[in-house]
């Protein structure tokens, strides 16, 4: 029975997955009334709650920024070491989930910590669509965040955005485990760094 | 002569054809065959060599873009009777007999002759069936731009059948990743000769549009950090820059009387639209909303813009009139309507609609109505674009696996591969027709 049930729920979570992802967003959009975010899972990298509290802002906090990374060659994806967690969005939607704002706070609370640190934070989305709308809804993604953060206590010229739309990928493959990745706003420390 | 062009004309377009019609079971069957035709290799007529492979290339060209066009069935080559380099190119100084016995109705022949770098080309097109000439054509230019003179008589040709002359002495600017990572603009023309790398910056370029005379393309480059517009002259290599103080362009597209550029502008998480003069001032604000509204695209006229915005909630089509600065909505199915085009006639929008999981080309009339899906569900296809005389969309869809170039006939018809630059081919946008 325990795993009849563990199937069925599974089976909830593609469902609500396949269908959450493609309703359009609630926020600032007056004829969609169904609120999805709730029920939707964690995206990979979401609300580590125990990890910035461990009193080690100094340690890689520096991940390049996505543009640099791409560049490089490198991946644009956040490391599990770093303080400052991605956030995670809905298809086509920029408002945040209640997971977004749970890490937004512990995000908060890293840059009160270290008050000497700029971020930038960066909108990205998942490769479906056209791109010049995307780069308008990473921009939407990336300046909630930032409200939220000043709603927060941040002071808003710590704070910087850039939209690269679905330009910058964390993964490529066609399924919604890695679009969930990808529709994502992304912190980057980019002066400040801690000196601790 | 005139009757005849007509009538063959009639016969391709499939419409009322009142005269010669007896000739149509035989030129196009039943239920509107292709054109039968054969496209001979060319006589070497000078004393230079053919080095250049010019003979089968010409006819290479030609037969690449009849067979695009959709409207002709192109004979193999195999099949062919008389040896190219011995027949005659003029009308008495061959056998039609050895065409019309292969099934051709129509043939191309001609000749060439090489000066040094230059090329000196005759092209006839011949009409099997009635013992005529119907085009003759001399061409003088580089041996390397010998593709270039015929796609000039390809559209002659499309000239006689049609009309309206083919569009096949243009380009396509488009964005691919075929040197590695980077999304790069390219520019080539349609069956992926003389390509040209327009940028190489190792960062992210986007949104390729033309100016109206051809010469320029303007696009999105993240090359300084931030998204800003270019605009990059093709055959001087010049640059413009233009950036805002207030936000980030992250697309425009120029007006048809190139004057004026409809640009996004985000600012603050928010897209709107912006009217910019040519040296990338603001002219005026366009729209004022709190959410996004992005990829304008210009009505022939110039007077209106069709656009995409979320105001309902998701993104749709929107259309303004310049002058009143009031919007109408366009597309109301789906919910996820996006990457409009207007096509160069004005009655039609071309645009990418969202289909369960998947991407397709659609086309809606001006005026608004029933969308047509023109592109199959099977694959995404997305970001079409009109050609100049309004009778073809390309646009670039992932149903060989990695996104590539295709065309087809307005209609949907006639789905054909362009590119397969080993990369990701996307955003295509067609040019004006050449000089």
């Amino acid at each position: 029975m325990p795993h009849f049930k563990i199937v069925c729920y599974s089976l909830v979570a593609l469902f609500a997955l396949a269908f959450g992802g493609c309703a359009p967003s609630t926020a600032n959009k007056p004829e969609m009334t169904a609120a999805k975010s709730a029920t939707t899972p964690t995206a990979p990298g979401g609300s580590g709650k125990g990890e910035g509290e461990r009193g080690t802002a100094s340690e890689s906090s520096t991940a390049p920024g996505s543009l640099e990374a791409l560049q490089k060659g490198q991946s644009s994806g956040t490391p599990a070491s770093s303080p400052l967690k991605d956030v995670f969005f809905e298809f086509d939607r920029y408002d945040l989930r209640t997971d977004a704002r749970e890490t937004l706070k512990v995000n908060a609370e890293w840059l009160k910590r270290n008050p000497a640190a700029r971020i930038e934070i960066e909108g990205h989305c998942d490769s479906r669509g056209t791109n010049e709308y995307n780069l308008a809804l990473g921009a939407k993604r990336a300046q909630a965040a930032k409200d939220y953060l000043a709603n927060l206590g941040i002071p808003a010229e710590r704070l910087s955005t850039i939209s690269y739309g679905a330009e910058i990928p964390v993964c490529k493959e066609q399924t919604e485990s890695c679009w969930s990745q990808n529709r994502r706003a992304r912190f980057v420390v980019i002066a400040g760094k801690p000196a601790s | 002569m005139i009757e005849k062009i007509v009538s063959i004309g009639c016969f391709l377009l499939l419409s009322a054809c009142p005269a010669l019609a007896q000739f149509k079971g035989e030129i196009v069957g039943q239920g509107g065959q292709k054109f039968p035709i054969a496209v001979s290799p060319l006589k070497n007529t000078g004393t230079a060599p053919d080095s250049g492979k010019l003979s089968e290339g010409i006819a290479d060209a030609i037969v690449h873009d009849l067979d695009l066009s959709g409207w002709f069935k192109v004979l193999d080559r195999s099949a062919y009777i008389e040896n190219p380099q011995r027949s005659g190119i003029t009308l008495g100084s061959f056998d039609f007999q050895d065409w019309s016995t292969i099934g051709a109705e129509g043939l191309v022949k001609g000749g060439f002759s090489v000066q040094g770098e230059d090329v000196t080309v005759e092209l006839r097109l011949f009409d099997v069936f009635q013992n005529k000439e119907r085009i003759g054509k001399r061409y003088v230019g580089r041996v390397k731009d010998f593709r270039r003179i015929a796609h000039k008589f390809a559209d002659e040709i499309i000239n006689e059948f049609t009309g309206i002359p083919g569009i096949f002495n243009t380009r396509i600017a488009y964005v691919s990743t075929s040197g590695g990572r980077f999304k790069e603009i390219h520019v080539s023309h349609l069956d992926g000769s003389e390509k040209f790398q327009v940028t190489n910056n190792h960062t992210i370029n986007l949104s390729p549009s033309w100016t109206p005379d051809g010469k320029s393309v303007l696009y999105t480059s993240y090359k300084d950090r931030s998204p800003s517009l270019y605009l990059f002259e093709l055959y001087s290599g010049k640059e413009v820059k233009w950036s805002s103080k207030t936000g980030r362009y992250l697309g425009g597209k120029v007006s048809p009387d190139g004057q004026y550029v409809a640009a996004t502008l985000e600012a603050a998480g928010n897209t709107n639209l912006y009217l910019l003069d040519r040296n990338g001032n603001v002219v005026r604000r366009l729209t004022e909303d709190a959410g996004i509204e992005v990829s304008p695209s210009w009505s022939p006229d110039g007077r209106q813009l069709v656009f995409v915005s979320d105001r309902s909630g998701s993104p749709q089509l929107y259309i303004m009139d310049l002058a009143s600065g009031k919007s109408r909505r366009l597309t109301y199915s789906g919910n996820y309507n996006t990457a409009p085009e207007w096509s160069p006639k004005g009655d039609k929008i071309a645009y990418t609609g969202r289909v369960g999981n998947r991407f397709a080309i659609f086309t809606i009339g001006s005026e608004g109505g029933d969308p047509r899906k023109l592109t199959s569900e099977s694959a995404d296809s997305e970001d079409p674009t009109w050609s100049p005389d309004g009778r073809f969309i390309a646009f670039s869809s992932n149903r060989g696996g990695k996104y590539q170039l295709y065309v087809m006939q307005a209609s949907g018809d006639n789905q054909r591969r362009l590119t397969g630059s080993g990369g990701d081919d996307t955003k295509p946008s067609w040019s004006p027709r050449l000089d």
